[in-house]
C-alpha cells in the first residue's frame, strides 16, 4: 500500500466521511485543534522567553519547565487527536496539499529540536538555572522553537490556499 | 487598564475569527467583479467541510462541453440556506450564479444555486466577505 493509498482508505473510510460531510464536528473539531494549538505554542513560548531572558528572569529556568510542561502536554494532547481527526476527513486532499507536507516537515523539526535540548545543554540545567545570560545553545533551541511553531501555525493556515 | 481592555478586545476578535478559519474568504480565490451564470447537468457533488464543491458540464458559445467547479459553502451554510444533501442530483440540470475564479481556471464560486424544482438557494459561506454575504460577520466589516 502506498502512502496516497493509504490517504485515499482514511479519506474513504466511515469515519472520514462523516467528519467530511458533517453538519458541526467539523466545526468543532477545528475549533478544539485551533485552542489546542494555542495552548501548546503559547506555553512553549513562555519557556523559549524565559531561555531567552526575556521574561522571568528571577525564576529558574527548571522551575519554568516544570510549571508549563503539564499545560504544553494537554495543548498537544487536544491538538494532535483532533489534527489527526482532521487529517483523516481530508487525507485524500492533503496528500497533496503543499502547505500540508511543508507543515509535516515543520512539525518533524519541532518535534527533534527538545529533544536534542533535552540531551544537552538542559541535562546542566542546575549550573545555570538563573545565569544571566543563559548559554547560547539554550537561546538557539529557543530561537528555533519559536520560529518552528510559527511557521507551523501559518502553514496550517495556509492549507485553505491550495487546492 | 488600557493594555487589559487592548488585550481584550484582541482576544474577543480573535475568538470572533475562530468561525472563519474553517475556510477561506471569498477574495482569496474568486474575483467580484466577473459574475458569471452556468447552466449545466450534475457531473459530480462532493457534500464537503471545509467547502462543498459540484460540477457542471457546461456548454461554451462553440458548443464545446467543459466541466465547470462549482465552490459553495460547507454541509452546515447549505442546509441553513434552504439546500438539503439529496437536493443536488448526478444529471439534474441547475443553474448557478458565481463568480470567477482569479486564476482563470473553470471553477466559481457558486453564491445562488436554483435547483430544478425553482428553489433558489444562497450558496456561499457565511461570513466570507463574497458579494451578498448578509451574515453577521459580514455586515461588521
Amino acid at each position: 500500500m502506498t502512502i496516497l493509498q493509504i490517504c485515499q482508505w482514511l479519506n474513504d473510510s466511515p469515519l472520514g466521511t462523516s467528519i467530511r460531510e458533517s453538519d458541526f464536528s467539523f466545526a468543532l473539531i477545528e475549533t478544539t485543534h485551533v485552542l489546542g494549538i494555542t495552548l501548546m505554542a503559547g506555553t512553549v513560548a513562555i519557556l523559549d522567553l524565559r531561555l531567552l531572558g526575556l521574561m522571568l528572569r528571577q525564576d529558574e529556568v527548571s522551575d519554568v519547565a516544570g510549571q508549563v510542561l503539564p499545560l504544553t502536554v494537554a495543548g498537544f494532547v487536544l491538538m494532535a487527536i483532533s489534527g489527526s481527526l482532521l487529517f483523516w476527513s481530508e487525507a485524500a486532499r492533503m496528500y497533496f496539499n503543499p502547505a500540508f507536507r511543508f507543515k509535516l516537515v515543520l512539525m518533524l523539526a519541532a518535534g527533534l529540536n527538545p529533544l536534542i535540548f533535552h540531551r544537552t545543554v538542559y541535562r546542566k540545567v542546575a549550573s545555570w538555572n538563573l545565569a544571566q545570560p543563559t548559554p547560547a545553545a539554550a537561546k538557539t533551541a529557543a530561537v528555533v522553537s519559536l520560529a518552528l511553531w510559527t511557521g507551523i501555525i501559518v502553514s496550517g493556515r495556509a492549507i485553505a490556499y491550495f487546492h | 487598564m488600557k493594555l487589559r481592555l487592548a488585550v481584550f478586545v484582541a482576544g474577543a476578535s480573535l475568538l470572533a475569527a475562530i468561525p472563519a478559519l474553517a475556510h477561506h474568504s471569498f477574495s482569496a480565490e474568486f474575483d467580484g467583479h466577473k459574475p458569471v451564470r452556468l447552466v449545466g447537468a450534475l457531473t459530480k457533488v462532493e457534500w464537503t467541510n471545509p467547502h462543498s464543491y459540484f460540477y457542471l458540464d457546461v456548454k461554451d458559445d462553440k458548443g464545446n462541453v467543459v466541466n465547470w467547479g462549482c465552490e459553495a459553502g460547507g454541509p452546515l451554510a447549505l442546509s441553513r440556506a434552504g439546500m438539503k444533501r439529496g437536493d443536488l442530483k448526478i444529471g439534474d440540470t441547475i443553474v448557478v450564479d458565481g463568480y470567477l475564479a482569479k486564476d482563470g481556471s473553470h471553477l466559481i464560486d457558486a453564491r445562488r444555486v436554483t435547483l430544478p424544482d425553482g428553489r433558489n438557494v444562497y450558496g456561499g459561506s457565511p461570513g466570507d466577505g463574497g458579494p451578498s454575504d448578509t451574515s453577521a460577520a459580514a455586515s461588521k466589516k
